[in-house]
């Protein structure tokens, strides 16, 4: 696990990306660098309670999250955070999670 | 407006949930075919094109399937635009016709995945998908338009009874079509008790995976069988990548030409008679008609519990794919356009709707993170 997102950022208009672009949507160079955004906060939750194929699934919750200087993901959330929530995010191979930021 | 290609006939296999021993993808689409070709009367050396999509053809490709048909062809296309590919083959069939490249020219579509099958092309639809959702466990497109539909009934404060009446509206059109694989009656009681599966998607929200396949045969207007009238194409619009995936998702790319197609059709929301939206989710159905600009007002809630509620439009005709079944992503957009040729030829039969001369078609698809890439639409008029 590592802490944060990993996004792409357009050095030319500072645009962040996830996923991975090979230009920039906005200003169409393809020179990005890589960033990472910490935070985010949720928007919206589903718990993918049935998947087609599964016949022993444990429910999960997925969240689409509006990053911090950074785009909208789609991420695993790991508690119970609801929306309006800020959560820290990490990464677990590729994939983004998340959940609540403990209090100070 | 195409003046010398139209819709001329149109055919379909069985529709069933699993696929049984012998039943392929190149099976159904073959009784597809062969139902098309005696629809429209036309013999199969006399066809010269064919356009073809399905998640389940590989390793063959268009060519392969040409070649298992015995079809020695001059125009061939094979799309890979999922919900929206049988709106671009239209596109590209009416084209090739009209400029003489080839007629007539098979339009076909289908899959046969089973549902296991369909669970891993969901788990791989795109690297993004593969990547970065899967490993969420995020449940294939459902778990896309949970998130999805949750944020149109913020927007427009719908309830869930409100997608329930499209559901139930489309179940009494299934009931009436002898190939939806579901046609019992649905209740708004049955509806809201349904399983949840991806909340707020239940049971009956999320569209059922079926093998089959659908075909039309465009060529001149001429072509089309004594006694019956073509189906003219007035105006055809396509989108894709509307928004970089920016966006909220509640609009589709329909948004980008909506006005444009409407003036190339030389018609108005109120001059259709009956519509074909593509329904993979009841959310996505709203999102396009009001890009359509035939939700007045942008009031989805009113118009899901009014013109949907109570039956006052005709949409999805044949019990849409929520109640017909969506054979993969490909062939739902195809089943629209046939139901909507059937409805202007009048050949509908007890769903039939009385005196229909125009319809508009819709397709919709390809999620590529947080909703779909592709959209279509078409307004479809008989000829007299």
């Amino acid at each position: 696990m590592s802490t944060g997102v990993g996004i792409w950022r357009c050095r030319t208009c500072g645009t962040g990306y996830f996923p991975e672009r090979l230009l920039c949507s906005r200003c169409h160079t393809h020179d990005f660098m890589p960033d990472r955004v910490a935070e985010g906060v949720v928007e919206e939750v589903t718990v993918i309670r049935h998947v087609l194929g599964q016949t022993d699934w444990a429910p999960r919750r997925l969240a689409s999250v509006r990053t911090v200087n950074g785009p909208r993901i789609t991420v695993g959330l790991r508690d119970e955070s609801g929306p309006g929530t800020l959560i820290e995010l990490f990464e677990e191979g590729n994939a983004p999670f998340g959940a609540a930021k403990p209090a100070p | 407006m195409f003046m010398n290609a139209a819709i001329i006939g149109v055919g379909q296999s069985v529709y069933v949930r699993r696929p049984q021993p012998g039943q392929s993808t190149h099976t159904f689409i073959r009784d597809a075919v062969v139902a098309a070709l005696q629809d429209a009367q036309i013999d199969a050396s006399e066809i010269q094109g064919m356009a073809v999509t399905s998640f389940s053809l590989a390793p063959d490709t268009a060519v392969d399937l040409a070649w298992r048909l015995g079809l020695s062809l001059r125009w061939l296309l094979q799309d890979t635009n999922g919900g929206s590919s049988a709106m671009n083959m239209l596109g590209h069939a009416l084209r090739g016709v009209e400029t003489g490249a080839a007629s007539p020219i098979l339009v076909v579509a289908g899959d046969a995945t089973g549902l296991g099958g369909y669970a891993k092309i969901a788990a791989n639809y795109n690297v993004a998908t593969r990547e970065h959702l899967a490993p969420l466990g995020h449940g294939g497109p459902n778990g896309v338009y949970s998130l999805v539909t949750t944020r149109q009934m913020n927007k427009y404060r719908l309830k869930k009874s409100d997608y329930g009446h499209m559901a139930i509206a489309q179940r009494a059109w299934a009931a009436k079509n002898p190939f939806a694989v579901y046609r019992e009656p649905l209740t708004m009681e049955e509806y809201l008790a349904a399983p949840m599966v991806a909340d707020p998607l239940t049971r009956y929200d999320c569209v059922p995976v079926v093998a089959g396949a659908q075909a039309i045969v465009i060529a001149h207007p001429d072509r089309c069988p004594r006694g019956r009238a073509p189906v003219r194409v007035r105006a055809i619009r396509n989108s894709f990548n509307y928004d970089n995936q920016e966006g909220d998702g509640l609009q589709t790319g329909i948004s980008t030409f909506a006005e444009e197609l409407w003036q190339a059709a030389g018609a108005r929301p109120a001059d259709i008679d009956v519509a074909s939206i593509y329904d993979d989710y009841p959310a996505m159905v709203l999102a396009q008609l009001n890009d359509l600009g035939m939700i007045p007002d942008h009031d989805l809630a009113s118009y899901a519990r009014r013109e949907i509620g109570e039956r006052r439009v005709p949409i999805n005709t044949w019990g849409g794919m929520m109640s017909a079944g969506q054979p993969g992503g490909p062939a739902g957009g195809l089943n629209g356009i046939s139901e909507a040729v059937l409805q202007l030829q009048q050949r509908a039969g007890e769903r039939q709707v009385k005196g229909a001369r125009r319809a508009v078609t819709t397709g919709y698809g390809m999620t590529l993170y947080r909703y779909g890439g592709t959209a279509a639409a078409a307004i479809l008029e008989r000829m007299e």
